[in-house]
């Protein structure tokens, strides 16, 4: 069905006995290699069809896979188990992991990229195992023979938008307030794949979203960075452990004892110094050898955090509330952070942020309205409807994405998070709101390497749309996943949301 | 009326440009200047206008007149809060006010239903319940058999002012921030407990257009409707037997009125609208069953599984107040299509349904969460397009149709001659989310401002072209028609000149 769910099945498999037999050890890198070099054509999946094609006469198919495997490596490797059977249910189509390629013809490509126009005007992408193979003006694209053509006439393609605020993944126990700081709870364990809202993520082109915990802590947990199509959870996974949420003031404050600003501030320095120690006690072990140190499950995660693998994100707004998140996690513990929310007057911060490398990932209260006898916040701005990207903007941050914090505004609307940024004075001459989308949470999170634009070894997650995607009245018309076309339009029992 | 919040006027007073100065006198904004000299002018010119009719030129846009037609840099004239002439080259009297719209385009005043008392600031009472006293409501008895003895304190009322007009009056705030902020959303008229209200600026005079026009009905129930089909069974052989008698020249008996639902009466005698709140297949389609039975043609707010039975209500004559981002799963104990579709609006409107599309919410956010409020009824109907609703079905289900289900579309919801001078002037298509409503005219006078007014203003100005020509405009207008604030008018405009330049 999946390339990866595959592949990883198979290794499973082979993973079992492996300890005692060398033959399986020399599968499994062969096997993982193809996992790890985009492009590369997947020896092990070609093997395997061929051994779904004669499924029937193959002795060790029908055979348990272990034991198959102990008898002849060789043979295990073309006939492991349960593929065969994965295989003659549902062959790969064009573009798919194991397919043959697949050329998609369209008006207009917003590759996203952070450089360059990023723009390619009566385009061709095309995509081989769910991976980007080339993109460009038609005239520069050789398509190879056999590859399957897709015209989409005027269309447009974007890379599938990016939600670094989403709590939609699964299920919503993901608030737990047993202490004020809960390094060590993972969202991952909450996830359920393809759920009815992840599926409305889909049809309104968002394919990755980082699911995190809640924001009744100050340190809610870790969130998972998950492809929102997939259906199993080790295909859906992007990153595990996505991120480090955590909250400021503004949520916490409901938590036992009613934390203030100064408090929340200290528990949030408190274990990051905490963490920091721990994650140099592993690394010195590391460098120096010695004996292991003992292992703290809450503060695993700052081995991540300080060696690079995963970054901060932040609920944080307000002005002073945004200056302490910049100054403490990236200031002195000099760790990966970003903004999230950042509301309210958080855009007074903005020089800084911008100064200190500290993206801004709006939404989704996207104004900052006049206070003076209509509201009683804290708020700076008596005098005009204010657009906080444009706030942000017009200060100078370069790398400015949106959230929706969903369900609390539909994860459908993650576009319309960036119309109202225009809306309100934050320009689109440079395809600010389409790189919000998409390549912007993309580098924030570390996953550029895989998702955010339309450029080649990337994943093949496109969304096919009649417009520019800002643009309410915009149809999302297909979305490909991994290459896969999970989502069409037309089809008539898919009109329903 | 020339007391303004002194929020308002800070900000306002020193941006106050040419187009105010070319404002016929008695004209609103002239509120904004607060000295003592100016209100005694504002008098004099109030007497003054009082004489002649009140002229307004839209000059030069592109008229998308509501009605499918477009008129390139075309004019449009008002008198008196009516539209006069809509076109090219037409006579226009040499004391009109005359707004250069020349690169924008005019559009008719969003119509805006379920709208909140946020919107004016005043708490309406709902309809048809003013506890009076010594009243009760059940004593009442028709007009045609004459007053009601029971009810001195209507009776006072009445001669001053209808019921409606007396509510309103007292609820309606037309210095609100957040009837400002509604004009500058476009929307000229809202509908809010059942009355039709037009957005007048400094003025509560005529803000009712209608009122009491649409009759709630539950069928939901089984009970509801059992109910609710006795009421009509019964109401429509007493309108039958009635005729009968009026016919045979009213020989014996007056058929009995006895145990007739009035308001079911009214709805079968076309003086109001049957409005249900139903979302579900079968609740549509008995709803759809009923009406086509007893002849009328229903009001269905929500309609979320309408698309699924989108030919038995577009036989019913049905009207459709669609939210197109209203989310439900289908029942999944149900084999049958269900759920709500993005489509919704776009299928009803293919099977003959009319179409309104109503805000997400009727009221004002300023938490800082927009997009989903009063504020933004074009997102709205841009989300019945995305479901694949032609752009002119999109335009009249915020304009036209709630101005039918309202029964004020021969005043409001298109430009047309005759009708209420209600125009946007915009700088886009009005269902672009960038697009800003650059001046809102509610009954031919200027009541919205962006350029003038503090929220707004600061967001992509119109270029500087605009402002000069209007300013010029000024002056030679002020000559011409006002003689008193010549001396100051004029130097408002050198002073805020030089206040744009700043900017």
């Amino acid at each position: 069905m999946n390339f990866n769910r595959v592949l990883g099945s198979t290794l499973r498999t082979l993973g079992l006995p492996a300890g005692p037999m060398l033959a399986c050890g020399a599968i499994a890198p062969l096997a993982l290699s193809c996992v790890a070099s985009a492009g590369v054509v997947p020896v092990g999946v070609e093997v395997n069809r061929s051994g779904a094609s004669d499924s029937g006469s193959a002795t060790a198919a029908s055979a348990d896979g272990a034991a198959a495997m102990g008898a002849a490596p060789a043979v295990a490797q073309a006939h492991p188990g349960h593929v065969p059977r994965m295989q003659s249910v549902e062959g790969a189509v064009a573009g798919a992991p194991g397919g043959p390629g697949l050329a998609i013809h369209a008006a207009k490509i917003l590759t996203c990229t952070m450089e360059g126009p990023a723009v390619f005007d009566n385009a061709v992408l095309t995509v081989k195992d769910g991976k980007i193979e080339a993109v460009g003006a038609a005239r520069d694209v050789t398509i190879p023979g056999g590859y399957e053509d897709l015209d989409l006439g005027d269309r447009w393609l974007m890379p599938g938008m990016i939600d670094l605020h989403c709590h939609i993944g699964g299920t919503f126990d993901i608030n737990d307030g047993i202490f004020l700081a809960n390094p060590g709870l993972r969202a991952s364990t909450a996830v359920r794949p393809y759920n009815s809202m992840l599926q409305m993520a889909v049809r309104s082109g968002v394919t990755t979203v980082l699911f995190i915990p809640g924001s009744g802590t100050n340190v809610g947990g870790q969130g998972v960075l998950l492809k929102t199509g997939h259906e199993h959870y080790d295909d859906a996974e992007v990153r595990n452990p996505g991120s480090l949420k955590v909250a400021q003031w503004g949520n916490p404050e409901r938590w036992l004892f009613g934390p203030g600003k100064t408090f929340e501030n200290y528990t949030i320095r408190n274990i990051f110094t905490r963490g920091r120690a721990y994650a140099k006690l592993w690394s010195d072990h590391d460098g120096n050898g010695g004996p292991a140190p003992q292992v703290d499950p809450q503060l695993e995660i700052f081995r991540h955090l300080f060696a690079g693998d995963a970054q901060v994100s932040v609920h944080t707004q307000i002005y002073q509330v945004v200056v302490a998140t910049i100054m403490i996690i990236k200031g002195e513990m000099d760790v990966d952070v970003y903004i999230d929310h950042g509301t309210f007057d958080g855009y007074l911060a903005a020089p800084l942020a911008a100064k200190m490398g500290v993206n801004a990932i709006l939404g989704p209260r996207n104004v900052d309205a006049p206070n003076r006898g209509i509201m009683n916040w804290v708020g700076a701005n008596p005098e005009r409807i204010q657009g906080v990207a444009a706030g942000y903007q017009e200060r100078g941050h370069p790398m400015i994405g949106f959230n929706t914090d969903s369900p609390v505004i539909p994860q459908e609307e993650l576009f319309l998070q960036a119309s109202m940024a225009v809306r309100h004075g934050f320009k689109d001459d440079l395809m600010q709101t389409v790189r919000g989308l998409t390549i912007v949470p993309a580098v924030t999170a570390g996953i550029d390497d895989r998702v955010g634009c339309l450029a080649v070894g990337r994943d093949a997650d496109i969304v096919v749309l009649g417009g520019h995607p800002a643009d309410p009245r915009t149809q999302i018309e297909r979305v490909f996943i991994d290459g896969v076309n999970i989502y069409e339009r037309d089809q008539e029992h898919q009109v329903v949301w | 009326m020339k007391i303004l919040p002194t929020f308002l006027l800070a900000p306002a007073a020193l941006a106050l440009g040419g187009i105010c100065s070319a404002l016929t006198p008695g004209f609103a904004p002239t509120g904004f200047l607060d000295d003592d000299e100016e209100d005694e002018a504002a008098v004099a010119e109030e007497v003054e206008e009082e004489e002649g009719p009140h002229w307004l030129l839209l000059e030069g846009g592109d008229i998308f007149t509501g009605t499918g037609a477009v008129l390139r840099g075309a004019d449009l004239l008002s008198k008196d809060g009516i539209i006069e002439e809509i076109g090219y080259d037409f006579w226009v009297p040499e004391d009109a006010e005359r707004i250069d719209c020349s690169g924008l385009r005019l559009y008719p005043g969003m119509v805006a239903l379920s709208a909140t008392s946020r919107v004016t600031q005043g708490s309406f009472a709902p309809a048809g319940e003013v506890e009076q006293p010594g009243y009760d409501p059940s004593l009442d008895v028709p007009a045609e058999d004459g007053v009601d003895i029971w009810d001195f304190d209507a009776i006072d009322a009445a001669a001053a002012m209808t019921e409606a007009e007396s509510r309103i009056a007292e609820a309606y705030d037309p210095f609100s921030t957040y009837l400002i902020l509604t004009l500058a959303a476009g929307i000229t008229t809202v509908e809010q407990s059942n009355a039709a209200v037009k957005l007048r600026r400094y003025e509560i005079k005529d803000v009712v257009m209608r009122e009491g026009f649409l009759i709630s009905l539950s069928y939901s129930t089984a009970d509801s409707r059992r109910r609710t089909r006795a009421d009509f069974a019964l109401a429509s052989t007493y309108l039958r037997d009635f005729r009968a008698w009026e016919e045979g020249g009213k020989d014996g008996d007056e058929p009995s009125k006895k145990g007739v639902n009035s308001s079911v009466l009214k709805i079968l005698m076309g003086d109001g609208r049957a409005k249900f709140n139903a979302d579900d297949r079968d609740e549509l389609l008995a709803i759809a069953r009923l009406a086509q039975e007893f002849g009328f043609r229903p009001v269905i707010e929500g309609c979320r599984e309408g698309w699924v039975v989108a030919d038995e209500l577009g036989r019913a004559g049905a009207t459709a107040i669609v939210s197109p981002r209203d989310r439900r799963w289908k029942d999944e104990l149900q084999v049958a299509d269900g759920g709500s579709s993005i489509e919704n609006a776009a299928i009803l409107h293919a099977a003959g349904v009319q179409v309104a599309v109503e805000p997400l919410s009727g009221s004002i956010d300023l938490g800082g969460i927009a997009g989903r409020d009063l504020l933004h009824l074009n997102i709205d109907a841009g989300f019945a397009i995305r479901g694949g609703l032609s752009e002119q079905a999109g335009l009249e289900a915020v304009t036209i149709v709630p101005a039918r289900v309202m029964g004020v579309d021969h005043r409001v919801g298109s430009l047309e001659v005759g009708k209420d001078a209600d125009v946007l002037v915009t700088d886009g298509d009005l269902l672009h989310y960038e697009t800003f409503v650059q001046y809102a005219v509610v009954g031919g006078k200027l009541a919205y401002e962006k350029s003038e007014e503090l929220f707004y203003a600061h967001i992509r100005p119109l270029p500087e072209r605009e402002v000069v020509e209007a300013s010029q405009e000024g002056d030679v207008e002020v000559e011409d028609a006002d003689d008193e604030g010549d001396d100051e008018d004029g130097d408002d405009d050198g002073d805020e000149d030089e206040d744009e330049d700043e900017d």
